[in-house]
């Protein structure tokens, strides 16, 4: 087959180009450029599709002699085409929600560059490329956050001082690396580990750990991630929240199971104190705590965030638990998590767009009337994010509960279960707060959300629910990523999964909703007719109903974050604030040295060398 | 109940009086929501009830198990709270808020409990629980410590007192009721006996090792009913706090200790 190939290698050079072309066209025309930009974003989707089921690797460039290599497998094709369509979904979205901001020439030159830049992370099949388009994205990442300036430059700069520090990390793991194996190639690298000594793979695996874990928001890692999310432009957090931070989740499947491979990785250590199962530790933590801190959240986006992070920890409780059943679902999640997070993101940008940039979960309300649409996908949304039945969450989450039920991990299928009673008071508030209740005065006149907003939030919606009901679609494709890593297959069919310990049949499940819906729905119609009154007329069974609106659902958990809120309180964030004060006062203190008068210099050389002189006389080191 | 306050009450079938005379009085509507939210509740309920079997009825038992079953479990409560949000009064508000939290204060014992009945019995699916049960004796003699802490939040999970802050009618006019009339008073009702059935009958299913035919079923059900209409009857009603607080310390430490054992026994590390 020729034209596979040609699409391949020429996949990054249209990807990198056109981004830069983005924002020439910008200075020549502004709708040239928005119809370019989704163009040449549906051109990738397409192009990615054309690679399904190609595995193999090129040679692209050659640095000093060193041949730089692209590879696809099944697992990169499955990252990538998620990259491209929701990109696309959200330079859609961007088209109306952008329109009166300045600098937008440079908006898409960035997420198109974003998007690139993910597709060479996925794609690349050494270690140098990898690090460099890694880096690309964090930079890029950075520009995006602190687009709106003011309180958004400083969550970018959180970011960007904790991605760096990651980025050290897995730079310090790549030269090691190459120092002990003589290669940067993956494929070489996975024969060489093999045999290096068990304490060696630990060290290289928490360097890598680092890494992803910062970018995915791990536990004690994630502390950039709300600022971030908040302050960044809607679009683009359903972007950072659906795909970037899960680069992180690529890089840990890239590391775990084709650097590495199961049949090392899961052995390293024992019992309950092997990596594998403090890595399912931390992530049962990460599913548990920030979906309860979200719980506290009166930001929208604030709340979607810690439920995000939260939400990770299901990734990496699935990947790092290490059956198929577990990688299975892992895989599943992010997939399902990009769609769902994204919606919802798109879903709260669309309710900001249209009131003016509120946030503040108390000061909106009843706008179900309003947006029918926003609320349907943020409804859906909502439903994937807890895991009902008939959305794509509940599928990957059964996946994950099923193996850590089935080999004896009560403790971890306890945390991941209680975590989605988090997500479910978290996201009910979020609904309840934005749509339901009574509209506030002030947003009385509100349209509904824009039309290309629209078609981005309903694609996702569908796609929510028909991955829900048909996850065989889905699951065939992660089945064949599980095999070729090297894990058994599982006995997938479109709508679930087939095993003697307990099958999964969505199906039966969809028609019995629907069912049970219209015959509900039949019986209801034939009763006595109601009369439509407005929402104010209240019964009050006698007691006074004060005049006017209010917002009746502020505090909405009391009893209980009475309870809980000195539990809950981000401690590490802290922490990192203090480490990061104390080492701005080490830095005074190291600073008054340099005095700037010569003679103090002077005096520092003398004194040194007296050391050097002294140490050489008593012990004779040299 | 009546009969424990020494006073007269209705006749048993006052209940299905009430729903036929209710059914066709006129109502009072908020919108689609207000409605859609209910039907959903209903539906959700009815089709949970299908995936857990009563004697050796069960449509649904090749549907993924107890899990599913969990899940489904929130579809009632989410239908009513967006169906209450339709509607403004402020008694819904706190009905809802009260609703949910008492569900989290039950649910941390209950995924206990039903954790460690999946972990002893190495199954996720209902029916062979209770097949595995019939052959092994009642799940609440292997573990009773399990068993007990099931049998401490039942009153919470079925809203009776001394849990039904949800409701109150002195306090808060019946709470998420309080809005509804006619037909959806109707739909609210069978919602509710629902849950309650859908409840017991778990508590059966799990630890009472189930039955093989849906009479003895019914029969088993009926008793953990009446033991509960007695609680119901003697007790005054909790505070929010009080309710969180009991939850999280007597039948959750029971519950912990009953999976450690179990995981123990079952050789788990």
């Amino acid at each position: 087959m020729f034209y596979p190939n040609a699409l391949f290698g020429n996949l990054l050079i249209v990807a990198f180009g056109s981004a830069f072309l983005t924002y020439v066209l910008g200075k020549i025309s502004q709708s040239l450029r928005n119809g370019f930009a989704i163009i040449i974003s549906l051109v990738l989707v397409l192009m990615v599709a054309g690679l399904y089921g190609l595995g193999k690797e090129i040679v692209y460039f050659r640095f000093f002699d060193y041949p730089l290599l692209l590879r696809i497998n099944a697992l990169s094709w499955f990252f990538a085409i998620t990259i491209t369509v929701l990109s696309t979904l959200s330079i859609i979205f961007s088209l109306s929600y952008m329109r009166d901001t300045p600098q937008l020439d440079f908006y898409y030159l960035m997420m198109l560059l974003v998007n690139a830049s993910m597709l060479g992370i996925v794609l690349a099949g050494d270690l140098i490329s990898f690090y460099v388009f890694w880096e690309i994205m964090s930079w890029s990442i950075f520009l995006l956050v602190s687009y709106n300036k003011g309180p958004a430059l400083a969550a970018g700069l959180k970011y960007i001082v904790i991605s760096l520090v990651g980025s050290l990390c897995m730079l310090v793991g790549i030269l090691s690396l190459y120092t002990h194996c003589g290669t940067f190639d993956i494929s070489q690298l996975a024969v060489l580990i093999a045999s290096a000594p068990h304490g060696y793979i630990v060290f290289i695996l928490l360097m890598f750990c680092i890494a992803f874990g910062i970018k995915n928001g791990i536990m004690p890692l994630h502390t950039w991630v709300p600022s971030a999310y908040s302050e960044s432009p809607s679009p683009f957090t359903a972007v950072l929240s659906g795909i970037l931070a899960k680069m992180g989740t690529f890089g840990f499947l890239m590391i775990f199971y084709i650097l590495l491979g199961w049949r090392v990785f899961l052995y390293l250590g024992q019992g309950v104190l092997s990596f594998h199962y403090i890595l399912c530790i931390i992530a049962a933590i990460t599913i548990v705590i920030p979906n309860f801190i979200a719980v506290l959240q009166d930001d929208a986006k604030k709340l979607l965030a810690w439920s995000s992070i939260g939400q990770c920890g299901y990734i990496l409780l699935g990947i790092a638990f290490g059956t198929s059943l577990g990688l299975a679902g892992g895989i599943f999640h992010f997939f399902n998590h990009a769609i769902f997070k994204a919606l919802l993101f798109l879903a709260i940008g669309a309710v900001e767009f249209r009131t003016n940039g509120v946030r503040d979960l108390n000061s909106l309300g009843g706008l179900v009337n309003k947006m029918p649409v926003t609320f349907m996908a943020t409804l859906v949304g909502a439903c994937g994010l807890i895991g009902i039945p008939l959305t794509n969450g509940f599928v990957s989450k059964w996946l994950i509960y099923k193996t850590l039920i089935l080999k004896g991990s009560p403790f971890l299928a306890f945390a991941a279960l209680l975590g989605t009673w988090g997500s479910f008071l978290a996201i009910y508030k979020l609904l309840h707060n934005v749509f339901l209740g009574q509209p506030s005065e002030t947003h009385k006149n509100i349209k509904s959300a824009p039309f290309t907003m629209q078609i981005a939030m309903a694609i996702l919606s569908i796609a929510t629910i028909v991955f829900g009901i048909f996850p065989g679609l889905a699951l065939n494709i992660i089945n064949s990523i599980g095999i070729s890593l090297g894990f058994e297959s599982l006995d997938v069919n479109l709508w679930g999964i087939a095993s003697e310990t307990g099958t999964l049949n969505t199906i039966n499940i969809f028609g019995a909703i629907v069912v049970f819906m219209f015959i509900v729905y039949i019986i209801f119609r034939t009763g006595a007719k109601s009369v439509l009154v407005p929402q104010d007329d209240s019964y009050a069974a006698g007691s006074y109903i004060p005049e006017g609106k209010y917002h009746y659902t502020v505090d909405f958990y009391n009893p209980f974050l009475r309870m809980v809120r000195p539990w809950l309180k981000d401690r590490i964030d802290q922490f990192y604030y203090w480490i990061s004060s104390t080492s701005e006062k080490l830095a005074e203190l190291v600073r008054r040295i340099y005095t700037g008068d010569l003679g103090y210099y002077v005096i520092y050389i003398i004194l040194f060398l007296a050391v050097l002189i002294f140490t050489q006389l008593i012990w004779k080191p040299w | 109940m009546a009969r424990i306050h020494w006073r007269y009450g209705p006749p048993l079938t006052q209940p299905v009086i009430d729903i036929i005379k209710l059914f066709h009085q006129k109502s009072f509507s908020h919108g689609v929501i207000f409605e859609l939210g209910l039907i959903l509740s209903l539906a959700g309920s009815v089709v949970t009830l299908l995936f857990i079997p009563i004697g050796t009825i069960c449509p649904l038992n090749v549907a993924g198990g107890l899990l599913v079953v969990l899940y489904l479990m929130l579809l009632a409560p989410i239908g009513i709270a967006l169906s209450g949000g339709g509607g403004s009064n402020p008694n819904i508000s706190i009905g809802i808020s009260r609703k949910m939290l008492l569900a989290l204060s039950y649910e941390v014992p209950f995924l206990l409990v039903v954790l460690t009945v999946m972990i002893h019995y190495k199954t996720i699916s209902l029916v062979s629980l209770v097949e595995l049960q019939r052959a092994s004796g009642w799940g609440i003699i292997s573990l009773p410590l399990t068993g007990i802490a099931y049998f401490l939040i039942l009153p919470a999970m079925l809203g009776i007192r001394p849990f039904d802050m949800v409701e109150a009618p002195q306090e808060i006019a019946s709470g998420l009721k309080v809005e509804y009339s006619g037909k959806f008073l109707v739909v609210y009702y069978i919602e509710h006996a629902l849950r309650r059935f859908i409840v017991i009958a778990l508590f059966v299913n799990l630890l009472l090792g189930g039955a093989g035919e849906p009479f003895t079923f019914l029969v088993k059900m009926l008793v953990v009913f009446v033991i509960c209409v007695c609680i119901n009857a003697v007790f005054p009603r909790f505070r929010m706090e009080q309710a969180i607080r009991f939850n999280w310390t007597w039948p959750t430490m029971l519950a912990l200790a009953g999976l450690v054992i179990a995981c123990i026994w079952g050789g788990y590390g």
